[in-house]
Parts: C-alpha cells; structure tokens; sequence
C-alpha cells in the first residue's frame, strides 16, 4: 500500500469515475482526528460500483459518508485510505404517489426528500435529528428515528427495498418496490442500522404516510421525573393514538410533549381526551399552529451543540417501556454522585431515550459501565451514539451484544472478507 | 436412516417425541401445498428448547438435513420435508411463557397458534396484529418463518414489525438469541432478516412479541361495483384522500358468488366487492369514515353496506375469508397464486388476467388486499381432464411474470419455499440471489437447515469450517460450490 502514493490513486479513481470526482484529503475531511488518503465522490451508483471494485483490489480501507452528521458515533476510526462520499447521489429517483412508494439515491438529505414528496402531501415519515444535513443513506445506516417514530416507526420498519453496492463491486439489489413482498431474504433490513459495514446502500424504496392534515400536541410540565411514569404508562395503556410521546427531562424541569396528528376534528379532539386523562397530575396545554412548532423546536435543541459549541457525550438508553423512568430516576442519583450534568429526552413510549451527558470522561464512564450492568441482555442496552472519541476508546461504545455477535461476525465476513469497509465502524465493533 | 443415529436421536427426544414409522410419516410429507410431497427420513416432536439444541447439534454432527416445520398450513412447500433427513416439528412446544402487559409484551414457543396470542390478552384489551387467514390453526413460529401478513397489515405491518426478539438453535446447534423485550439491541439487525427467511437460517425455539392495544373504534363497509376498475378507483381515492384503512379487501364476481354459496355472506352481486375496514382512535374513524363513504359513492358503488353490528362486520369477513376454500364449490380444483403488483397498476394487471383467462379456458378468480396490490388469483380446473392440472400450473406462474413486469413480485405472503424457487432468477439477479447467500453461508455453511428451499439452484459455501469434505449434492452435479 505504502508504495502507492496518494496521487497516484487519486489519478486511478479519476480514471474510473471522472476527473472531478477525486482528491487528497485535507484536515477537514478527518474523521476522529484520522485524516484519511484521498476523497471520492462517484456521481453514479455504476461509479460507485467502479471505484468500490478497484479500492477492494488495492486492499484499501473505506469508510462511507453522507452528510457527515453522525460520524463520531460508534468505535473510532482507524487508518482510513478512501473516504467515499455519496454527496453527488441526492435525487428522489421516483415518487410512486399513488403507490405510497419512494425511491431515493442515498446523499439526498431527509428535508429535501420530504420537501420533494410534499408536492403529494406525502412524507418519509421520520424526524430524526439533523434532518437538514444528514442524509437517506445515513439515516438508513445508523437506523436513526426521532420523536414520530412512536406513530411511524423507525426507518427498518419504512424500508422495502435496496440497491447495494457490495465491497467487491458487485451492485446487488434486494426487497423491490411493493410494500408487501415476501420474496427471498430481507437484506434491506440486515443493512439497516449495520453501520454501513457489510455494503453501501446506493438507493434505497420506502413506503411513505400521507401528512396529516391537522396536528395538536399536548404539552404537560410535571412536577417530577418519578411523577412521569404514571402518565407515561396511562397514555399507552390508553387506546389514544399519538404519533409522538416524548419525555424531556433536566434537573430543572421534566415535561412531556405528546402529539396527535390526524384531520382537524380528531387530532383536537384526541388532544383533549389526553389532557384529561393527565388531569391534576401535571401543568399541560394543548399547542396548535406557531406555539405547537415552537414547543417541538425547543425540544430538538437536546441533539444540538450547547452555547459553548459541543454536543458532550449522547447515550442511547434503551429498556422495556415500564423501566425506563425508573431507570432515570436512578441514573439521575448516579450522575449527581459522580458529579455529572445529565438531560433525558426521547420515546417516552418506547423506552428509548437520549442522554446527554456532560462532565469528567471517568466519571461519565463509570456511569455508562454501571448502567450496563443494571441492564440485562435483551431488557435494555446503552449505547455511546456520539462524543469525544477519548471516551469511545475507553468504553466500548456498543456494550455487550450478546449470544448472537459470532453470527454477525460471521455475516460481516460473508460480506466484507478483508474487512475493508467501514472497518470497526459496525455495531459491536464489526 | 442409519440406525445409530436414530437411536441417539431417540435419545434426545424420548421413544414417544420420534415417528419413524411409514404410515405415519406420511402424515408429515406435504404442507398446505398439497401437490409438493416428500416423505421425510424421520420425525421429531422436541417438548423443549434443549430437545430442539440436541437434535439440531445431532444433524450437524451427522451431517443430515433438518427442516422446522410448525402446524403445515404454509402455501409454498416452504415445511415439505427433506427425503433423508429429520422433519422438527414444533407443535408440542406451545406454550404461553410469559404475559407483560405493562410493556406490552408476550413471550411464547413457537407451536402457539396465532389467534391463541390474542385470545390470551383479549380481557386485558390487547391484541396481536398480524392475523393470516389461516390464524385459528396456523403457528407463531411458521408466521416468523413466513413473514406472514394478514387482512389487516396494510395499517399494521408484517410479523417483521410485530416480533421483538427470537431465541433460535442455529444449524451447528449453539442457541442464541436475537433482539429481545427492549427495542434497538445493539448489533446487527439479525432479527429481521431471520424473519421470512422460511426456516433456512435457524430453528427458532422463543419469540417475543409486541401487543396493540384493541383500537377504540372500527367502522366497516361493503361497497358493491359494476368492474374491478370502479373498484379500483375507490381504492386509489382512499389512498389519495391521505387515509390508510386497517385494511382494504376487493374480490370479483366469481369469489363472490363462490363464497356466496359456501358461508352465505348475503353479498350483493356484483362484479366487484370491496371491504373497507378503518380503526383507531374514536374522533379519527368517525372523521375518516364519511369520507371513505363519500369516496365509494363518487366511484359510482352500486350498494354501500356499513355494519351495524359485530355481527355484521364479522359476516363480511366470514365472506372475506371464506374465499379460497370456497372454490371449491364453483371449481373441482384451484390453484392459489400469490403476487404482488404496485396497486396503481391493478386495472392493467387485471385485464391481462382476464385476457389469459380467455385464452386459456379456465376460470381465475381473483380475491387481492387491494390496499397493497396483493393478488391471490385463484386459477379453476378439473384435475379429471387431462392436462388441465399442468395448465392451470402454467396459467399461475404466467401471472407472476404480470406481476413482474409491473414492477411487483412473486410473493407477497405465501413464500417462496419449494414452489417458487425456479421463479427467484426472474426477479432477481445472479448477484442479488449471491448476496443473499452470503447471509445463508454465515448461518448455514453446511446447507443443512431446510436445504432446497428459497433458492433456485444449491450454492455451497466456500470456507466450510473443518476439513472439506465433497458434499452430497456437489458430488452428484447437483450444485455447485460459491
């Protein structure tokens, strides 16, 4: 490898794929600190297949970005040769309007598609953070969802069909463009949230919602976390159907923001039926319009940069649904002892809830290395979604997998035999 | 069978878990698919997870094909057991391990009928979603095999979205356990590419699922048309009026007539009939409802029938279900085709059936989840003519390649099993189908566990752990090595 100098292989992709689709990586292209070699970004998925097929024959390291918004989760990067960019690929291939399908190149940002399929009052029904920058292909790879995951799932549940490209360059495709379609192995969905690591999604079909006509959200200031649990549990327990159920919690305040969306009469009348059933049990108020944007902004800033500029460290704390306040209340203890700043926010009926967390990387991982062994295989995981890397090499960022790490072991080696893509990126290290 | 091994099979199961005898055997050689049969070499009847491991590492250590099968109502010889190996069949581990209503959970083996999941959280008010046809007698872990669907996924999903964590015995007998009670286990989304993969990766012993809570309300029509395209119209002004219907049913005149005779429905007669079911929250179907309705009578229904009563609903769904058995009334013998079109694309699929109908002289009836294009033409002929059975074959895979052709596929629910399998190249590439067996190499590098099945033609997989030793298949020019 060493022999071949970068601007050699810079030529070689130039090549292949066209003279403005390669160049040596600067500082602003490192990812954990780790400048990789050279940057390409293929223009078509047949320029992917191209370049994917020559880097494999180079034994070349690949790491796969998209809008760049995720890359300080999972495990640092090691020595990076090419970073392949799928910036170029951002077109909404099809909108099957009257099918309720989508097909989409994986660079297209996830607010450009929508704004797209809003041309048919028709959504990719995810919020995910960052919507702006980040990208289909790496919403896909990291399975990535946000508040209206509680009404709509996440993207595994949206996903019907893929075209990859495989590390040997190989373009396969599986699923199709049907939303029900049982037709070999579901490999669409074994991509999704993989990292990246086993083949890079190329484009991607989903089926889509219709945007509601109407929303309300119920905005409910509680007197405490521990008050939550009750409410949290009536309101699904409730035959209520909210696309979202969402929990915020600081050391100053815990509120809950659940959303009703639906034609006029039933989004308000829905609305009001959850705003009796908290009762007396905390402040709440039904938001519609302006206010009702507001409140949702707010509450998005927990995946946005503090005023001094950092993020600090976001762990994804996942547990049966009746666990999680509990779980809170005493991870709350825990980071006041070990002199931490902690927020909550997330699927309050879900049980998955980012923390944010802030202080003394020994501290914080003391606390993560307590939390997983509170959580037993199955019932709950805590994953490190982003952070400093100082952090990620110390903890594990995944936490323990499980029985079932030596199959995905193995099917990472089915799928990427000299370990080139994504290499370590993949959950649990793969 | 070698008896060596049989006796040690014997072993693990106790004499009254094993069936070695011919007669009896013949029970097990064919699934709901009845023209696929093949005698399987032995049977089990494992009572628990450590029987399961103990058979499986058994099969592994022997090198002797496996295949799991569950209550035998699959459609595409998905369960037909393997000539000279062991047929698991899991009926006798249905048991209900575990109810957790405040998370909304159930845990269960998997010889658990469908319908006996809801049944057990019915009081409670909670139900299991996906509901096949076949839910009274079919099982949980066949439904996970399948990825089985139902009237009502089109709102609801597919057992991918309802099945939360699966304890499985891979094909070299180590148990393991995919997802869990919790959401987003970290890892690789094993889980759900096990799910529909119709036994050939594991044989799940334990799965875990999601519960719904019972929807406040549900409204249901029967709205009567004079053509499939009128029918069709209502559907696409559902769709585009931003509703999603708990589901959405249309059949044809001759479905309608045939179950008209078997459960007597009282349908009106018409050439087409949809069933149109909204449920949720109380304001939204009220709201939804009357525009459904408005919807109906904008694309000129003939008749509009909402239900009053649970009565009424279940008599339109009586009629519903009642479909594919009911053919047997109107036609000696029918063939049940399963496919899948874009729903946009029904009128011109439809006309090409009918075209084909014509052509060939038999009558295809056409039953479809009308909500997500998936089409269950029923193909009529009489096994005493000659040829027929063998032209109705060719009548039903000739509407797959219609399906294909509008963008669709060849199976929405049945599965592809033994059936389908020669039919997976024309959907699917030579490399797409490499890729999936790269998933089926790094569960099954043996090609032990449900072997024939999904796959047009046996690839083996490179790397086989332990020394090489030429496969069976390999060395009689049957498959070829990957």
């Amino acid at each position: 490898m060493a022999v071949v100098s970068t601007d050699a292989l810079v030529a070689q992709v130039r090549a292949r794929s066209g003279d403005d689709t390669a160049r040596a990586a600067t500082d602003n292209d490192a990812v954990d600190g780790v400048r990789p070699r050279l940057v390409a970004e293929p223009a078509s998925g047949d320029a992917f297949a191209a370049t994917l097929a020559w880097a494999s024959s180079e034994q070349l390291k690949v790491m796969v970005v998209g809008g760049r918004t995720k890359l300080a989760w999972g495990t640092p990067s090691g020595p990076i040769d090419l970073l392949l960019s799928t910036a170029r690929l951002s077109v909404v291939v099809a909108h099957r309007h009257g099918d309720l399908t989508t097909t989409i190149e994986a660079g297209a940002t996830l607010a450009s598609v929508n704004a797209t399929l809003a041309a048919h009052r028709q959504w990719l029904p995810w919020d995910p953070p960052w919507a702006d920058r980040a990208t289909i292909g790496g919403i896909v790879a990291t399975n990535d969802s946000g508040p209206r995951r509680q009404g709509f799932g996440a993207p595994r549940d949206s996903i019907i069909g893929v075209t990859m490209v495989r590390i040997d360059g190989e373009v396969a495709k599986a699923g199709g463009i049907v939303v029900k379609n049982v037709a070999g192995y579901d490999v669409s969905r074994l991509l999704t949230g993989s990292f990246g690591c086993l083949a890079v999604v190329v484009t991607a079909t989903f089926k889509l919602a219709p945007v509601a006509p109407a929303s309300r959200t119920v905005e409910v200031v509680l007197g405490s976390l521990e008050s939550s649990a009750d409410v949290v549990a009536d309101l699904s327990a409730s035959a209520l159907t909210p696309t979202a159920l969402e929990l915020a919690s600081t050391s100053a305040v815990t509120q809950l923001l659940v959303r009703f969306e639906s034609v006029e009469q039933a989004a308000a009348q829905q609305a009001a039926e959850a705003r009796d059933m908290v009762g007396s049990r905390g402040t709440s108020r039904i938001l519609a319009g302006g206010e009702e944007t507001v409140a949702w902004e707010q509450h998005a800033g927990h995946w946005s940069p503090s005023a001094g500029g950092t993020l600090g460290t976001l762990l994804k704390v996942s547990c049966v649904p009746a666990e999680l306040i509990p779980t809170l209340v005493w991870l709350r203890t825990l980071a006041v002892s070990n002199g931490l700043e902690m927020s909550a926010a997330g699927r309050a009926g879900l049980g998955v809830v980012d923390l944010r967390l802030d202080g003394s990387l020994d501290a914080q991982a003391r606390l993560i290395t307590e939390l997983r062994e509170r959580l037993s295989i199955g019932r709950g995981s805590a994953v490190i979604r982003g952070g400093d890397a100082a952090l990620r090499q110390r903890v594990d960022p995944w936490g323990p997998i499980g029985d079932s790490l030596p199959v995905m072991r193995a099917v990472k080696r089915r799928f990427d035999p000299g370990g080139l893509l994504n290499a370590g990126r993949g959950p649990g290290g793969l | 069978m070698d008896t060596s091994f049989l006796t040690a099979l014997e072993r693990i199961v106790s004499a009254d878990g094993i069936v070695r005898d011919d007669g009896e055997l013949l029970t097990y050689e064919t699934d709901g698919l009845v023209k696929l049969r093949s005698k399987p070499g032995v049977a089990v009847l494992p009572t628990s997870t450590a029987q399961v491991q103990g058979v499986v590492r058994l099969c592994h250590e022997s090198g002797v094909p496996f295949v799991a099968r569950g209550q035998g109502t699959g459609l595409s010889g998905g369960a037909m057991p393997h000539p000279d190996g062991v047929l698991i069949v899991m009926t006798r581990m249905n048991r209900i391990l575990e109810i957790d209503l405040p998370n909304r959970r159930i845990t269960v083996e998997p010889g658990v009928m469908n319908l006996d999941v809801s049944k057990a959280v019915a009081k409670d008010g909670y139900y299991y979603a996906p509901d096949p046809s076949s839910q009274v007698i079919c099982s949980i872990g066949g439904n996970l095999a399948e990825n089985s669907g139902g009237a009502h996924c089109l709102k609801y999903g597919f057992t991918v979205h309802h099945v939360l964590g699966a304890e499985a015995i891979l094909p070299d007998g180590e148990l393991v356990h995919f997802g869990g009670a919790a959401l987003d286990a970290p890892g690789l989304d094993l889980l759900g590419v096990l799910v529909g993969s119709e036994g050939t990766l594991a044989v799940v012993t334990k799965i875990t699922l999601n519960l719904l809570r019972k929807p406040a309300a549900v409204q249901t029509l029967l709205a009567a048309f004079d053509s499939t395209e009128a029918a069709g119209n209502a559907v696409s002004g559902i769709i585009s009026a931003g509703i999603i219907p708990a589901a959405v049913e249309m059949m044809d005149r001759l479905t309608v007539e045939a179950a008209e005779e078997a459960v007597h429905p009282n349908f009106p007669k018409a050439d087409a009939i949809l069933i149109v079911e909204l449920d949720g929250a109380e304001a939204d179907v009220t709201a939804l409802f009357a525009r459904v309705e408005q919807v109906c009578t904008e694309a000129e229904a003939r008749e509009i029938q909402v239900a009053q009563t649970d009565e009424q609903r279940a008599r339109f769904w009586q009629g519903r279900k009642a479909a594919f058995a009911a053919m047997g009334r109107v036609s000696p013998n029918y063939y049940v085709q399963d496919g899948v079109i874009p729903r946009t694309k029904l009128p011109e699929v439809l006309g090409r059936i009918q075209a084909l109908s014509e052509r060939s002289g038999l009558k295809i009836g056409n039953v479809f989840h009308a909500g997500d294009g998936n089409l269950h033409p029923l193909v009529c002929y009489d096994d005493r003519v000659d040829g027929q059975a063998d032209l109705a074959q060719d009548v039903a895979s000739e509407i797959l390649t219609y399906c294909l052709d509008a963008g669709g596929s060849i199976t929405g629910e049945h599965g592809v099993g033994a059936d389908k399998a020669e039919h997976m190249p024309k959907m699917f590439s030579e490399s797409d189908l490499d890729t999936m067996q790269l998933v089926r190499c790094a569960f099954d590098p043996n090609y032990l566990c449900n072997p024939g099945k999904v796959f047009p033609t046996p690839r083996l997989c490179g790397e086989v752990p332990g020394p090489y030793r030429r496969h069976p298949a390999e060395a009689a020019g049957l498959a070829e090595r990957l």
